[in-house]
């Protein structure tokens, strides 16, 4: 039989039999330091992609990923032209351009929290990857990636059918390139955040907690500058719109592709335009304030998930399934 | 020996005490000549299994709402920010304020419609991965009732969000509702959770066979549906696409009644049936996917039972 001629050490797990001496090597509790923590991150995105991917055929799966952020976009259309009657193109490029970037936002939010629901609730396989050697935030990240591409993915696409279907005004010449890229970069690490601290907070909670991450997003999306400018919101609501780093993420990314558009942040009545004097902000103002609020909800997030960690650790919530 | 032991079938009290609990004299122990003669159910004893069933399918989502409280924010002030997302939208636009009364309206509605698509549809494949579907079928008790049960604890926790969104953003937005026919109102909205927990079913049913397709295909089912039910647009302006919507989904047709019925002083687009004829329609779809229901449920749960699928977990 194959198993009797296996030596009993197999070559390629030499590096994890005991010691030449025969003891207990302290040094391997300590792992493989970042390596560990690449290699843990990049199973986890691999893993997270399947589990997205392989439920269905190619053909449905492009279609689930591109419906819904398409009907978010569809709903706000019309909206407009059942008001304006078509009649403000700048408007229409504004909200296609907001609901096509929020769905990434949510997809980035629900990714993370939905991972920790789902390997406890559904798979029920929280725990074991909670004991096993590699580094759980790398793990809660990497499955949430895989989300997060398919919201690019969805996004991008949501993006393309305005252009071509709905009549938004896009010139690739003039996009803003040295602004684009960074900001694309700050803002999902901003929305990744985001969804970290939902995460934390799903951890605490019931099976019910699915609908969370959406209802975050949902309060999120008024005060973000989605689809409608800051300056309709009453002054400390525009305020609390100012202080989210996707607000301005989704300011740079709409100056970038559309350099010269409506402003959801500046403009007449709003209280930006009120404290700085500006019609709206600086291209360098939007980068450094989503920096700066990027790096506040990054590093609050990681705060709050540990907390969310040792509490669920002493109560024993990672192996807790619930129903209703 | 156990038949003697106190509290147990047959033992001295035991059927005292049992027929003296309120409601309970359906169940009452006893005696048969054989087995055969026990599984025979009286017509009252199988009608008070499926009330017990539903109320106790139903308990865990009613009481469910006063164990864990972080609903309250999640379920309600949240969702009640992302309909006034879309108030200000209209208010970007200025649009008539009876435009933002048909936000509310539907912000809601989706309460139920939610509630339909994530707590109806999908549980059965979610009790299921659970491991409580075959305990479902393994009782003695109907599965419609199940879902009965479901659907009416599944309302409860609706109502409150339906209530408060509506509640709050009509005191804070200034939306002011002109209704002239009251009972046809109440009987359209009575009308539409009908028909839509009857579609619920129906889906719970189809979700019986499928593994995660069920909740993939779950959440495709919420923005395409507000878009092609108008949920913040009268559905008359999607043409075609809109009367497809009213025949045959019920938050379309019922959302359109219930505004023209809401705001029957304000003009309101042409091109969709009126609230009679709606009603009418609402009545059919609840027939429809109540019958449909119990066909799906009975002809999948066969062929679940033939292809194994009943037990199947984390496909």
């Amino acid at each position: 039989m194959s198993a009797a001629s296996e030596p009993a050490i197999r070559p390629d797990a030499g590096g994890l039999a005991s010691p030449e001496w025969g003891g207990f090597d302290m040094a391997r509790t300590r792992g493989g330091g970042w390596r560990d923590v690449r290699r843990s991150f990049a199973t986890a995105v691999r893993l997270g992609w399947q589990m997205e991917a392989n439920w269905t055929d190619p053909v449905l799966f492009f279609i689930y990923s591109v419906a819904k952020p398409l009907a978010s976009a569809l709903i706000l259309v019309v909206m407009l032209d059942v008001i304006s009657g078509g009649a403000r193109p700048e408007y229409r490029a504004f909200v296609v351009v907001g609901s096509a970037l929020w769905s990434f936002v949510i997809a980035g939010v629900s990714g993370l929290a939905w991972m920790i629901l789902d390997d406890r609730e559904r798979y029920r396989m929280l725990k074991y990857l909670y004991v096993s050697p590699s580094d759980f935030l790398a793990l809660v990240f990497g499955r949430g990636v895989a989300r997060v591409g398919v919201g690019a993915m969805g996004a991008l696409i949501t993006l393309g059918v305005g252009v071509v279907a709905l009549g938004v005004p896009f010139d690739i010449g003039r996009i803003d390139w040295p602004m684009l890229v960074p900001v694309l970069a700050l803002g999902i690490l901003s929305s990744l955040a985001i969804g970290l601290l939902l995460a934390a907070i799903c951890m605490q909670t019931r099976q019910e907690s699915w609908s969370y991450p959406e209802a975050a997003a949902g309060a999120l999306f008024l005060v973000s500058g989605v689809v409608f400018p800051l300056a309709v919101l009453p002054a400390p609501v525009q305020a609390l719109g100012l202080i989210t780093p996707l607000t301005w993420w989704i300011e740079g990314i709409r100056r970038s592709l559309f350099p010269g558009g409506v402003t959801a942040i500046g403009g007449p009545g709003s209280v930006w335009t009120q404290w700085t004097g500006e019609a709206a902000p600086s291209s360098a103002a939007i980068i450094l304030v989503l920096l700066g609020t990027g790096a506040v909800a990054t590093l609050g997030a990681v705060a709050v998930f540990r907390a969310s960690d040792r509490r669920a650790k002493d109560r024993g919530l990672l192996d807790q399934t619930t129903g209703s | 020996m156990t038949a003697s032991a106190p509290g147990a079938p047959g033992a001295p009290g035991a059927t005292r005490r049992t027929s003296a609990a309120p409601g309970r004299n359906a169940f009452v122990y006893r005696p048969t000549a054989s087995p055969q003669e026990a599984a025979i159910w009286s017509p009252r004893q199988v009608a008070m299994t499926d009330l017990r069933t539903v109320m106790g399918r139903a308990y865990p989502r009613v009481t469910g709402l006063f164990r864990e409280k972080s609903w309250v924010f999640f379920e309600i002030l949240l969702p009640f920010l992302s309909t006034s997302a879309f108030v200000f939208v209209y208010r970007a636009l200025e649009a008539p304020q009876q435009y933002i009364g048909f936000v509310v309206l539907g912000g809601a509605m989706t309460a139920f419609w939610l509630n339909v698509i994530w707590m109806m549809a999908q549980q059965l494949w979610w009790e299921k991965s659970q491991g409580n579907l075959e305990l479902y079928f393994a009782a003695p008790m109907n599965i419609m009732a199940v879902l009965f049960g479901m659907a009416f604890g599944g309302f409860v926790m609706s109502s409150t969000r339906a209530v408060a969104v509506l509640v709050i953003a009509t005191t804070l937005y200034g939306v002011t509702f002109a209704i002239d026919q009251w009972a046809l109102l109440i009987g359209v909205f009575f009308l539409t959770l009908a028909a839509l927990y009857g579609l619920g079913m129906v889906l719970a049913s189809l979700f019986l066979m499928w593994g995660r397709e069920a909740w993939h295909l779950t959440q495709l089912l919420v923005e395409p549906v507000y878009f092609v039910s108008g949920l913040n647009f009268p559905v008359g302006r999607l043409g075609v696409l809109g009367s497809v919507a009213i025949s045959i989904l019920p938050l379309a047709v019922g959302l359109d009644a219930m505004r023209q019925l809401a705001f029957a002083d304000d003009p309101y687009p042409i091109g969709t049936p009126s609230p009679a004829i709606e009603a009418l329609i609402l009545a059919v779809m609840v027939v429809v996917f109540l019958v449909l229901a119990r066909w799906a449920l009975v002809t999948l749960e066969r062929r679940a039972r033939q292809e194994g699928r009943l037990s199947v977990r984390w496909q």
